[in-house]
C-alpha cells in the first residue's frame, strides 16, 4: 500500500533522511520507533508530502506521491494532484491540530462535503457512526476546546477516517496527552488495526507498538537501521544501536 | 459666551439630512474595503513573488499619501480625463482605494496569527491551498481581526467628513455652509462633532456585540 525506496532528504546541508526504504502492505500496521530526531516524524511527513524530499519516491497504492521523474527529469507534481493524494492518505497530529471553529461533527464532515464533494446527508451520517465508533457520540455539537485532549484526539482520528483514507499516518499521536488519557485513545487504534486499517505509526509507546504492529522499523540518525516482527526486533536486536536504544527504554518502561 | 440651544434645534433637519450622506458613504466605503482588502491580501500572500511585490507596493503607496489628496486627484482627475465621478464616487473609489490597503495588513496579521499546524491539518485532508484558506484560515482570521476592524472602521467614519471638499452634501459639508451663512461657529461644530461621536458610540458597540457573538467557544 505504501512503497517508501530510497528516499533522502536535506535540509540545507544537513541530511535528516538517508536512503529509506520501506513497505507497508494492506492492511498491515507498521510502527516506526527510534529516538527524537532521528528522523521517524520527518518520513511519516514525507508520505503526505507535509515534508517534501529531494531524492527516492514513495508510492501510496502505486500512485507516485509528490514527484513524477527520476533524476533531472525530476518535477514535483501539480498542486491539484498532490492535494488529491493527500485525500487518499489520513493523518492524524501529535497535537490534534482540530479547527477550533468547527463543531466536533463539522471538523469529521467538512473535507468529505468540501474536497469529496460528497452529499451533505451522507457525510453527516457517516460523520456520526465515525464519532460513535471513537465513543464519542454525545459530543457531536461541542467545540474542540470544551473537550478533554484524549476526546480531541479521537475526534482527530474520526475526521482522518471519515475521508476513507487508504492509510492513516499517526504522528506520535498520544505524546501531548496527559498519561491517564493515553489508554482511551490507543483503544480506537487498537480497534481500527483489527478492522484492517492500514496504518503507519510513529510512537514512544514500546508496549503498544508490539502489540499492534505486524512489523516495527528502528530509525537512528535519519536511517532505517533494523526491521522485523514486533516480537524478533524487541527480543533480539541484531544492531548495537537498536540494543542501546532499547536499553535506555527499558530503564524506564517495561517491554 | 452663549450657546444658542434653539439654534441647533431649528438646523437639526440640515444636519440629519447630512448624516444620511455619511452612513450612506461609511457603509459603502467600509463594506467596499472589506471586499478590496481581501483581494488585496490575496494577492498580498499569493505563492507568485510578483503579485505579492505588486500588492506591497500599492499598499505603501495608498499608505502613505493623505486619502484627501488621493480623493482631489481622482475627483479632478477624473474629469481632466474626461470621464468626471461624482464627488460621492470619487470619495466611495479614495477611501476603499486606501482603506483597502489597511485592511489587507489587517487581515494578514489575522491569518499570520493562524498556526501553521492549521494550514497542514487542511492540507493532509487534502484541501487545495485555497480552499485550506477559505475553510480552515479565514474563517479564524477574520475573528482574530474584528477589534482592528472596529478600529478602521471608526477611522473611516471620520474619514467621510473629508468629501465636503469635493463638494459631496455631508454632515460636515452642511455644516460649513451652515457657519458660512450664520457664523453660529460653536453652535454647529459642537452638534457637528456630537453627531459624529453618537454614530462611531453605536458603530464600536454593535462591533462589540458582533466580535462577542462570533467568538470561538472556548
Amino acid at each position: 500500500m505504501v512503497a517508501v525506496r530510497g528516499v533522502s532528504k536535506w535540509f540545507g546541508a544537513h541530511q535528516v533522511l538517508k536512503d529509506v526504504s520501506l513497505d507497508v502492505a494492506a492492511g498491515e500496521v507498521v510502527a516506526v520507533i527510534g529516538p527524537s530526531g532521528s528522523g521517524k516524524t520527518t518520513l511519516l511527513r514525507c508520505v503526505n508530502l507535509l515534508e517534501d524530499f529531494q531524492q527516492g519516491e514513495i508510492r501510496v497504492d502505486g500512485e507516485a506521491v509528490g514527484y513524477a521523474g527520476a533524476g533531472a527529469a525530476r518535477r514535483r507534481l501539480p498542486e491539484r494532484v498532490i492535494a488529491r493524494t493527500r485525500s487518499q492518505v489520513g493523518m492524524v497530529f501529535q497535537s490534534f491540530n482540530l479547527f477550533p471553529h468547527m463543531t466536533v461533527l463539522k471538523n469529521v464532515m467538512v473535507a468529505p462535503v468540501r474536497v469529496k464533494k460528497m452529499p451533505e446527508a451522507e457525510a453527516r451520517a457517516s460523520a456520526v457512526r465515525l464519532l460513535e465508533r471513537v465513543g464519542l457520540a454525545d459530543k457531536l455539537d461541542a467545540y474542540p476546546a470544551r473537550l478533554s485532549g484524549g476526546q480531541q484526539q479521537r475526534v482527530a482520528i474520526a475526521r482522518a477516517l471519515a475521508m476513507q483514507p487508504k492509510v492513516i499516518l499517526l504522528d506520535e499521536i498520544t505524546s501531548a496527552l496527559d498519561p491517564e488519557l493515553v489508554g482511551e485513545v490507543l483503544a480506537v487504534i487498537r480497534q481500527l488495526a483489527r478492522d484492517g486499517m492500514t496504518m503507519m505509526i510513529v510512537t514512544h509507546e514500546m508496549q503498544f507498538a508490539r502489540e499492534v504492529a505486524q512489523k516495527v522499523v528502528f530509525m537512528d540518525g535519519g536511517a532505517m537501521i533494523e526491521q522485523g516482527p514486533p516480537r524478533a526486533l524487541f527480543a533480539d536486536p541484531r544492531t548495537e544501536r537498536l540494543q542501546t536504544f532499547l536499553k535506555r527504554f527499558r530503564e524506564g518502561y517495561q517491554l | 459666551m452663549k450657546l444658542d440651544f434653539n439654534f441647533i434645534l431649528r438646523n437639526l433637519p440640515t444636519f440629519l439630512e447630512g448624516a444620511v450622506v455619511t452612513l450612506e458613504l461609511s457603509a459603502l466605503a467600509i463594506l467596499c474595503s472589506l471586499v478590496w482588502g481581501l483581494v488585496v491580501v490575496t494577492a498580498r500572500t499569493a505563492p507568485s513573488r510578483a503579485l505579492a511585490l505588486a500588492a506591497t507596493g500599492y499598499i505603501e503607496l495608498v499608505r502613505n499619501t493623505p486619502v484627501l489628496v488621493q480623493m482631489l486627484f481622482i475627483y479632478f482627475g477624473s474629469a481632466v480625463l474626461g470621464a468626471p465621478l461624482s464627488g460621492f464616487a470619487a470619495g466611495l473609489l479614495a477611501m476603499t482605494l486606501q482603506n483597502g490597503g489597511y485592511m489587507a495588513e489587517i487581515y494578514r496579521a489575522g491569518i499570520e496569527a493562524v498556526s501553521q499546524r492549521q494550514v497542514e491539518a487542511g492540507m493532509a485532508l487534502g484541501m487545495r491551498r485555497h480552499e485550506v484558506m477559505s475553510i480552515v484560515v479565514l474563517p479564524q482570521a477574520i475573528r482574530k481581526v474584528v477589534p482592528p476592524f472596529t478600529n478602521q472602521a471608526i477611522v473611516m467614519i471620520k474619514d467621510t467628513s473629508l468629501v465636503s471638499s469635493i463638494s459631496v452634501a455631508e454632515m460636515t459639508f452642511h455644516a460649513k455652509l451652515l457657519t458660512d451663512r450664520t457664523a453660529a461657529a460653536y453652535e454647529v461644530f459642537l452638534t457637528l462633532a456630537a453627531l459624529y461621536l453618537a454614530i462611531n458610540a453605536i458603530v464600536s458597540a454593535a462591533l462589540r456585540l458582533l466580535e462577542r457573538r462570533v467568538a470561538i467557544p472556548t
